[in-house]
């Protein structure tokens, strides 16, 4: 039921990472706006790492046969989905996300080091947890400014893949309960209720810069 | 709380007063064009000259003062402006 579940989530935060991501770049190439480059990064990012996870399971369904996806794939997956996570957080203007000192700099890195892909995996959970709970926070103020549904539903996704996350990591705690099936849907409903507001959008007539090819015929001639 | 505008939005306010304020072939004035992007005159001036050197505003000319009309590709710029701001809308970002 897990793997199905998972699977399921995988798939579902790939296709929408690729969508968002693919409308964000073509928003950045008809506009410029750094902001849409960012949320390019993002969701290209978030979409690759449930893309890594998906071909994890793939693997092992069909050609490993282990029942458990590789760890250091999971590690790999989840830390690209971090990334994408960061870029979210950061378009709300994170300033200070990295230690100023050099010495906690240094340090910062060492445990990661010392620590296996599955203990690797949960700070990398924790991290995309804090970041999805910035990132639902400044949406939902968003929405309190200026009261648009968008924002609402933007938010309401980024906490319930927060929530999601919190679930997960709690499931440890109590394995083999049904806590990381929930985690698992409450993950997909958070990845659906992004993609809402975005589905309204006209996506159609999707269209890179024309400028840029009657620049090229001007040169030509 | 006030903000201040990026350049982005400054040139969308005034792609949007230009298709608002263009009747006809006539053009918007740039006075009329100051009071509806809300913008100093100054500032204003080195932006039309972009706009215009990029092909998204025509100059019109005219007995008395310089006009400007919105272009074509002006029309397009503003529609993909208004779409992908509202798909920053919705992340609680500005363009």
């Amino acid at each position: 039921m897990e793997f199905l579940l998972e699977n399921i989530l995988n798939l579902v935060g790939f296709i929408i990472g690729i969508i968002i991501g693919t409308f964000a770049y073509v928003g950045y190439k008809n506009t410029g706006s750094p902001v849409l480059f960012r949320l390019t990064i993002a969701f290209f990012a978030i979409g690759i790492g449930f893309g890594i996870i998906w071909g994890g399971y793939v693997i092992d369904d069909l050609v490993l046969q282990e029942g458990k996806i590789n760890r250091g794939l999971q590690a790999l997956g989840l830390g690209t989905q971090t990334i994408g996570y960061f870029f979210i957080a950061f378009s709300h203007t994170i300033k200070s996300f990295f230690p100023k000192s050099r010495y906690f700099r240094s340090v910062g890195i060492l445990p990661l080091f010392a620590l296996s892909a599955m203990n690797i995996e949960h700070i990398i959970r924790s991290f995309s947890f804090i970041l999805l709970v910035y990132g639902a926070i400044e949406t939902f103020v968003s929405f309190l400014e200026g009261k648009q549904k968008g924002a609402l539903a933007v938010g309401t996704g980024l906490a319930l893949l927060a929530f999601g996350e919190f679930i997960a990591w709690y499931s440890l705690v109590f394995p083999e309960s049904i806590l990381y099936s929930i985690s698992i849907l409450l993950k997909i409903s958070g990845l659906i209720s992004l993609f809402l507001p975005i589905s309204r959008l006209p996506l159609r007539k999707i269209k890179f810069d024309d400028l840029e090819d009657e620049e090229d015929e001007e040169f030509g001639k | 709380m006030s903000t201040y505008r990026k350049q982005i939005q400054i040139v969308g306010d005034i792609l949007d007063a230009a298709e608002e304020l263009t009747i006809d072939q006539e053009g918007a004035s740039i006075t009329k064009l100051i009071q509806k992007a809300n913008i100093s005159h100054s500032r204003i001036s080195k932006i039309l000259t972009n706009l215009v050197s990029q092909g998204l505003l025509e100059q019109v000319d005219s007995k008395r003062a310089c006009k400007y009309k919105i272009s074509v590709s002006g029309k397009e710029f503003l529609r993909e402006f208004k779409r992908f701001s509202e798909f920053t809308d919705n992340f609680g970002l500005t363009i």
